[in-house]
């Protein structure tokens, strides 16, 4: 009851401020940042008593009786956090545009609202029809903050954004409905239930065809290069809320669906595609780095830092062990935090000078102490300074992959056979440097030095409203800095859990079922689309 | 028994059908002897009765077991009563829409309403017919009621065009219908689709009787505007005043996929009756391909958004039509999600078609992308309505048109043949989103060229209302609706 509580709750926030006029603007402040901070709280009853791995607080109702779909929620070590996560960036970010945004506000609290409705829910969904729906749920809103809100190009980043992401989401959702029939097939049994489909027996050729698709609608989200050209414009244009969420909880949507979804279920296929990821992954930190380094306007700066970050998690997840998917779930939280608060620095500079190029700036320090430090923090957070909240998560990716040989003890390796963990690992270990480069670099420029420009002279200092924004998230990167295992502690035996159970299927291959009556073209062509591809990784 | 030779209790079992009939008629009367020259809402009533007496009586008859009257004539199954019920609430929502319409555009035409039921009339003997002349009889009451529906607005000339465009067009399916029918039954010898489909070997092999079939399709195929038979709807659809676009996107196609389905589960059911291995399941295919295809391609490029709505009324058709093609290949459980999604289409075309009528003001519809411009600024609400019903026809959860698409997909796949066209099919959901998001983006993120004018209307209000909650609540609790569209699909005789 408590899950389908935290998860209805935005959206019945929602439509109550549709009754609303919309001239009472502060009402809709007010009762925008109530209920998401009521969310908020009611979320933090799921952390007492959680076994990190099983279904915690489980919701079951019969929702289309005829076609067996289930309203079925359930949360574990893993989406624990990222729940916890859109709940705590909710009421910051709805804090953070009083000022920002004045056209449409019921508008756009109502869009947050139901953008936190779809975010929850897809971490929490264990149906797969439901976790489409909640999925879906999510594109329109983020396409309404994004194009109504959003700066001077936002028509064209707001219809890539839906095009890209529906790309994905259409061909995940014929795979799900590929499974759902297979298991009716198998089973007699209409059913999108999680568990129930996890235990279908697939052959490679499907387990290829499917893993594609959902790993497809996975890539696009994260965004593994080369399909992350959505998220700089998305970025850009983005109001400075919309930034924080989309950066600091969609792009994870990527990776938890890799992690919960195509990984566990098709075993056979991520052996395969596994070599071909982790190089995406590597050029993606290596790459995303240097557009980064290169960049000159702050935010799209950010954005590409992204695609480095959500790199890191993604190798970790081809690790595939302890330590790298630990490590992964940790950067995953360390790079909400952090990135979302520099998305939101990014803001508070933008809402005073209207630009966000970083020669307009430079000794800003001087003017905005204040600003001076948190700026650090979060800065640094992302950097990956010991202490803070970047470090944890990146260590353990990297210890992870070095690892990878030992840790595999006789299971395939998804960096593929004969490759090079350690070269993987030192590979990924540039992006590390790199991010201190370009995020000092820009932290140098924008902050320190002579306050030369005399627009820049006077600006205010942050106020009550804003050092209440970022103070939360100070916090949080301290803690998950100096103290993990707060997080660790519950991370580990759910991770622990479904690596066991990834391998027991995959090492348990019993006899064909059935032969599957319906092996497609869809198959046929990805499978031919896979071995066409040139040279193998590593 | 008595002297017309039918047992009178089938009377009751034709009852919507003799209501809405009756019920035309009398309209008609009502109209020609009355000195009323404004605004009919008396006749708008009374219609609405008549349309909810009718769905009384379907309802009554749900649990009646399938049975064929009039000597065998026509057929009363769950089968055309779910779409008889489907057709007078599109009728029942174009009524509501047509008063303020009309009375904004200064244009009374009286007899709008006795021929919306006139045309409803026609419609219910469409899907109940049970025999090739009362299907021809079905469907030219209605084709010759929306012909003179089209071009009711007599000052328009878009609407005159309109019904010039849609009548030749027209005549020339009716045309093949009847020749059609005449060439089937001179190779079979009888009119009835049950004796038809009892037909062996010599005859059904006949390559007459063979034309004869395709020639009743294509007829069909014209009425449902299937690519390359669409090319009248386009302009039919944006001419007619946009009640009756409604009115006729909505009940028109659910009326001849009604028909469509019947034939090809009874008459024209012989895998033998072939154009390749599958019977009629690879022309339905191309036909398929070719409607989704063609109808969200050319919705890309329209200014227009009346337009832009008849192509994506168009790639609807397609998407119904991989239903029939799952039909051939899977069997009477594929009926399911054709039946539901003609309920959501139903529902999501009268909204949009609605909306756009909404908004404009007498002397200026507002049919251009430019004037939808900043309408969300000026009405919220209508604008929120809009947007989940174009969502809803892009099949985006969790709206009524996306569990359609899901529901059809669903069982489609249980034939391996089908993928590729489930492929199509999901490709072209994802162009209609783009011109969809068209719309919307308009609508929100564009600021207002000129000020946005409505019209005000309680009855339009309230139509549109009914549409737009009815197309969330049928995505949002399915359930029901999926049981009735089982049951529905299993008991055609």
């Amino acid at each position: 009851m408590i899950l389908a509580l935290v998860t209805l709750l935005p959206i019945v926030g929602a439509l109550l401020l549709l009754l609303v006029p919309r001239e009472e603007v502060g009402l809709h402040r007010g009762l925008g940042f109530l209920f998401a901070l009521a969310t908020f709280v009611v979320s933090l009853l799921l952390v007492p008593g959680l076994k990190p791995a099983e279904w915690n607080a489980l919701v079951d109702w019969v929702w289309v009786a005829p076609l067996g779909i289930h309203f079925k929620l359930g949360v574990d070590g893993i989406s624990l956090f990222l729940v916890l996560l859109t709940t705590f960036l909710m009421p910051i970010v709805m804090l953070s545009a009083h000022q920002a945004i004045a056209r449409k506000v019921r508008e756009f609290y109502v869009a947050l609202l139901v953008l936190e409705t779809g975010m929850i829910g897809a971490f929490v969904a264990i149906d797969l029809f439901v976790f489409y729906v909640f999925w879906e749920v999510m594109l329109i809103p983020m396409y309404f903050l994004i194009g109504i809100w959003g700066g001077d190009r936002r028509l064209y980043a707001s219809i890539k954004f839906v095009l890209y992401t529906l790309v994905g989401s259409l061909a995940m959702v014929v795979a799900i409905l590929y499974l759902y029939v297979r298991h009716h097939e198998a089973t007699g049994l209409w059913t999108f239930d999680y568990d129930a489909l996890q235990k279908l027996v697939l052959s490679s050729r499907e387990q290829l065809a499917c893993f594609l698709a959902f790993a497809l609608a996975f890539c696009i989200k994260v965004p593994l290069f080369p399909l992350h050209t959505w998220l700089p414009d998305a970025h850009v244009e983005a109001p400075t809320a919309g930034s924080v969420i989309l950066a600091g909880v969609l792009l994870k949507f990527g990776t938890y669906g890799l992690l919960r979804f195509a990984i566990p279920m098709f075993p056979q296929a991520v052996v395969q595609c596994g070599p071909y990821i982790t190089w995406l992954a590597l050029i993606g930190i290596v790459y995303g780095s240097l557009v980064a380094w290169a960049q000159t306007d702050v935010k799209k700066l950010i954005a590409y830092s992204s695609v480095a970050h959500l790199g890191f998690v993604v190798l970790g997840l081809m690790a595939w062990n302890g330590r790298g998917v630990d490590g992964a779930m940790v950067q995953m939280l360390a790079h909400g935090i952090s990135t979302g608060g520099l998305f939101l620095a990014i803001g508070v500079l933008y809402e005073r000078r209207h630009t966000r190029r970083m020669e307009e700036f430079g000794g800003i320090a001087q003017v905005m102490p204040r600003f001076f430090a948190v700026f650090a923090i979060v800065m640094l957070a992302s950097v990956g300074l010991p202490g803070l909240s970047g470090f944890v998560g990146e260590f353990l990716i990297l210890l992870g992959s070095f690892d990878a040989w030992r840790t595999a003890k006789g299971h395939e390796l998804f960096f593929g056979t004969g490759s090079h963990p350690k070269l993987i690992a030192a590979i990924a270990a540039t992006g590390v440097i790199l991010s201190a480069v370009y995020l000092l670099t820009m932290f140098q420029k924008v902050m320190l030095g002579p306050n030369a420009n005399p627009k820049n002279r006077h600006l205010p200092d942050l106020s009550a409203r804003e050092l209440a924004v970022f103070a939360p998230i100070v916090v949080m990167a301290f803690w998950l800095g100096i103290y993990p295992a707060t997080f660790l502690d519950r991370i580990d035996p759910a991770v622990a859990h479904v690596i066991g159970q990834f391998h027991e299927k995959a090492t348990d291959r019993p006899e064909l079922g059935p032969t599957p009556r319906l092996l497609g073209t869809l198959s046929k062509a990805a499978a031919a689309a896979a071995t066409a591809k040139p040279g193998g990784g590593g | 028994m008595n002297a017309l030779g039918f047992d009178t209790a089938q009377l009751g079992l034709a009852a919507p059908l003799c209501i809405v009939s009756i019920g035309g008629l009398v309209l008609l009367m009502l109209e020609a002897f009355s000195r009323e020259r404004g605004p009919r809402t008396h006749l708008a009533a009374l219609t609405l009765v008549v349309l909810g007496l009718a769905a009384l009586a379907f309802v009554r008859s749900w649990s009646a077991p399938p049975q064929a009257i009039f000597h065998s004539m026509l057929v009363v199954d769950r089968f055309s009563t779910f779409i008889g019920l489907l057709i007078l609430v599109g009728a029942g929502l174009a009524v509501g829409l047509a008063g303020g319409f009309m009375r904004e555009q200064r244009f009374e035409f009286g007899e709008f309403y006795a021929l919306v039921l006139l045309a409803t009339s026609g419609m219910l003997t469409l899907v109940q017919a049970a025999d090739l002349v009362s299907l021809f009889i079905g469907l030219e009451t209605m084709s010759l009621a929306v012909y003179v529906l089209t071009g009711s607005w007599r000052r328009n000339a878009k609407s005159s065009e309109a019904a010039m465009k849609y009548f030749l067009v027209g005549a020339f399916a009716s045309a093949l219908l009847i020749y059609g029918i005449a060439l089937v039954y001179g190779v079979g010898g009888s009119t009835n689709l049950a004796a038809i489909g009892a037909l062996e070997t010599p005859e059904i092999s006949d390559p007459v009787f063979l034309i004869g079939a395709l020639f009743i399709f294509i007829a069909l195929a014209f009425k449902i505007a299937a690519v390359p038979f669409h090319m009248w709807a386009p302009d039919a659809y944006e001419g007619a005043p946009t009640p009756v676009t409604a009115f006729m996107a909505a009940t028109v196609k659910a009326a001849g996929f009604g028909a469509l389905l019947r034939l090809v589960a009874t008459a024209f059911a012989r895998p033998e009756l072939t154009l390749g291995s599958n019977g009629w399941v690879p022309l339905v295919s191309i036909l398929a391909i070719a409607t989704m295809t063609l109808g969200n391609v050319a919705a890309l490029r329209q200014e227009s958004v009346k337009r832009l709505l008849a192509y994506s009324s168009i790639a609807h058709a397609g998407y119904l039509l991989v239903g029939v093609a799952a039909l051939g290949l899977i069997g009477p459980e594929a009926r399911g999600p054709i039946l539901y999604y003609l309920a959501a289409y139903t529902l999501t075309t009268v909204g949009s078609f609605g909306i756009v009528a909404w908004y404009g003001t007498h002397g200026d519809e507002r049919h251009s992308l430019d004037d939808w411009a900043g309408l969300a600024t000026a009405h919220p609400a209508g604008a929120l309505a809009m947007t989940l019903l174009l969502l809803s026809l892009g099949g985006i959860p969790p709206t009524a048109g996306f569990f359609g698409k899901f529901y059809l997909f669903k069982v489609a796949l249980g034939s391996p043949a089908l993928l590729p066209l489930i492929l199509v099919a999901v490709a072209n959901s994802l162009i209609s989103v783009f011109y969809y998001l068209r719309v919307v983006t308009a609508m929100y993120f564009r600021e207002e060229l000129r000020p946005v004018t409505v019209v005000r209307s309680t009855g339009m209000t309230v139509t549109l209302w009914i549409a737009t909650f009815g197309t969330l609540a049928l995505g949002l609790f399915p359930g029901w609706l999926v049981d009735l569209a089982t049951q529905a699909s299993l008991f055609v005789k």
